[in-house]
């Protein structure tokens, strides 16, 4: 817990202290609830030192993942393996992992500093010492100042920061963290999104994220772990995620929010030509298409150029706004090409509800997908 | 410009807000006007009644002035004695009652299969009354009942144990009919405890041991002292039990049926009256020692609440 480190995040990947665990591996778990499998067949590897998110909406499954992770839950089937030991049955009490909850879970009648503390003292460590680290704990996440509050004193980033400290005073190899943020305030969130970071970083920690809030996953995450209905649809960095998503389910949950039904007219290699109702698109190809056959062609709203006039290249089409949204960085917008089909663009420039204007969709940027299943 | 003068407006409207309306009679008050009369007539009348009663001592006791029938009551040692045998009795079925319910209610307080059932079950005694859990008692733990026979024939005793018609049997029966009510009680407090606590805990390396001490247990507390002094009054104010299984004229000689031999044998109502106010007397005592020691767990609790 070296203080340099910790004064510069994001900073040069300098002296990273060396992660307490080696690997984590989780090999074909699956878990049932009822008649439905939460999670099916989920395998994953994960290096000390590595910072994984599960993505994906409620449902999915990432939660479920977490708490077999964690020993909360059984697994039904599969392993879960830490530096080659198996861990599947060992009670969570056992395990010696840092857990971070959705809703802070301290507890209510125990002052801040016995909170953190918790940890130490069911291991039974000398008064002083406990202390000692409790203090530290509290000073790296910025409340040595707090230390005999209770809990509902605190505001709710004080709480998660405290929830924090408790997860990290024992030094776990593993910290699990349940959407810890999704309870704060936008600005709070990004604050604490940052903090985290620094933390995982300067003490060289591992930690295995469950969040359903995307950009969460892309900027904290080495790796993202997209989930749906208890599968892993898609794992890699942040930026293949985001620029490979691998299906139309990916490309919708990172940001393509632009989806039209069309019918596939021509392959060439990665290029496709499709049409719907009269408009005609070129597109890049993404998995296995059949001409005729029906797919989904996606853009992101970044990449549809709104442009005043009909440049009369066969990429436009033309339609008219129907909103335009102040967004800070400049507009969003949402135009009607007509026959119901709607466009969201991002734009820099002014427009207002009936102006025509001409879309044009790039085919490097516009991905056509199978339809899913 | 508009924002600041959007603000000033809003700033204004803060003021008229914060200013108190001024006081007018609202007719939809009068709705509580019928549970104000009932529990004047039904409740107040009543025990300003008693109370008065019980300093216009009658008879003999005029003598001793407006404190006589207390002077009667608390000057005769029998009499003093019937409050020893009911805080025999509600003392040991109050914390027996939530040492069993304790665990049970919070086992129960997430669902479990049968859930229902089981709490159905636990609280049938509480809709029978106590005369008719009396009733069954003396079939039940006669000589010639079931837990006798039971008993008899694993070998545990060889000859009837004697159940009825003593302490134990006034013991076992405001066991049973006080049970549901703390049970009841407690599965409430319980239901409202975090799960996610017990979850943290463990994730902490607290064993089972150390999660009931550290975490449970003083989350538990103040429920357990609301369910422990109302169970008090309850069986404080023990009456039927101690006369159909118990020992009226010994060892389950309770204060509410000295109150009742007072009233209804020597026709002494001051004296009735002046035993069911030192009854009352005790029992505020014992709730508002069981409230205290609740209200420094309490007022934490309440201010993580107020967030």
């Amino acid at each position: 817990m070296s203080g340099t480190a910790a004064d510069s995040p994001g900073g040069a990947r300098r002296e990273h202290p060396t992660p307490k665990l080696k690997s984590l591996r989780i090999r074909e778990l699956t878990k049932w609830f009822a008649d439905t499998a939460a999670v099916r067949g989920f395998d994953l590897e994960v290096a000390g030192g590595e910072f994984i998110s599960l993505l994906g909406p409620s449902g999915c499954g990432k939660t479920t993942t977490l708490n077999c992770v964690a020993g909360l839950l059984e697994p039904d089937e599969g392993a879960i393996e830490i530096d080659g030991k198996d861990i599947t049955r060992l009670a969570p009490e056992k395990r010696g992992f840092g857990m971070v909850f959705q809703n802070y879970a301290l507890f209510p009648h125990l002052t801040i500093a016995r909170n953190v503390g918790f940890g130490l003292e069911v291991r039974g460590i000398a008064r002083d010492e406990i202390d000692r680290r409790t203090a530290r704990a509290l000073d790296l996440v910025q409340l040595g100042g707090l230390r005999s509050r209770y809990p509902g004193q605190l505001s709710g980033g004080q709480q998660q920061r405290v929830a924090l400290a408790r997860a990290l005073v024992t030094e776990p190899p593993l910290i699990l963290m349940d959407e810890p943020l999704s309870n704060l305030d936008a600005k709070l969130r990004l604050e604490m999104r940052l903090e985290i970071r620094r933390l995982h970083q300067s003490l060289g920690l591992t930690t295995l994220y469950v969040t359903h809030d995307q950009e969460e996953a892309l900027s904290l995450s080495d790796r993202v772990v997209l989930m749906r209905d208890g599968v892993v649809e898609q794992a890699g960095t942040p930026e293949e995620l985001y620029s490979q998503p691998r299906s139309l389910y990916v490309a919708n949950f990172l940001g393509y929010r632009n989806l039209v039904p069309v019918q596939v007219g021509e392959i060439d290699g990665d290029v496709v030509r499709a049409a719907t109702n009269g408009f005609r698109f070129t597109g890049t190809r993404r998995g296995a298409l059949a001409v005729g056959g029906s797919a989904v062609a996606t853009i992101r709203p970044k990449d549809v150029q709104v442009l005043a006039s009909d440049p009369g290249r066969a990429d436009t089409i033309g339609a008219s706004i129907e909103l335009a949204e102040f967004v800070g960085d400049g507009f969003e917008v949402s135009a009607d090409a007509g026959s119901g089909q709607r466009f969201i663009a991002r734009t820099v420039d002014r427009w207002s509800a009936g102006d025509r204007v001409s879309l044009r969709l790039p085919p490097e940027r516009l991905l056509v997908f199978p339809t899913d299943r | 410009m508009t924002a600041p003068a959007a603000r000033r407006s809003a700033v204004e409207s803060g003021h008229s807000f914060a200013r108190r309306p001024r006081r007018r009679f609202d007719p939809s008050l009068l709705v509580i006007g019928p549970a104000v009369l009932f529990v004047l007539g039904l409740f107040v009348y009543p025990f300003v009644y008693g109370l008065a009663l019980s300093f216009q001592p009658y008879a003999d006791n005029e003598l001793n002035g407006p404190l006589g029938s207390y002077m009667a009551f608390f000057g005769d040692a029998r009499e003093r004695l019937s409050i020893w045998n009911t805080l025999k009795l509600a003392v040991p079925a109050t914390l027996i009652d939530v040492v069993l319910a304790l665990p049970l209610a919070y086992r129960l307080r997430r669902p479990v299969p049968g859930q229902r059932v089981i709490a159905a079950l636990f609280v049938i005694p509480m809709t029978l009354g106590t005369v008719l859990i009396a009733e069954g008692m003396l079939q039940f733990f006669g000589p010639a009942g079931w837990v006798n026979k039971t008993l008899l024939l694993i070998g545990v005793v060889h000859e009837p144990v004697q159940f009825l018609h003593n302490y134990l049997g006034t013991l076992i029966s405001l066991l049973i009919s006080d049970f549901p009510a703390v049970f009841l009680l407690l599965l409430g407090y319980a239901s409202g405890i975090d799960p996610a606590l017990d979850r943290a805990a463990r994730t902490l390396g607290a064993s089972w041991w150390q999660r009931t001490w550290r975490v449970t247990l003083p989350m538990m507390a103040p429920g357990v002292a609301v369910a422990a002094a109302l169970s008090f009054v309850a069986t404080f104010s023990v009456f039927p039990s101690a006369v159909l299984v118990g020992n009226p004229a010994g060892e389950t000689r309770v204060i509410a049926f000295a109150a009742w031999q007072a009233a209804y044998e020597h026709f002494d109502y001051s004296e009735a009256s002046a035993i069911a106010i030192v009854m009352g007397v005790i029992e505020l005592a014992l709730v508002a020692a069981a409230l205290s020691l609740r209200a420094g767990g309490y007022r934490r609790l309440r201010a993580e609440a107020g967030r």
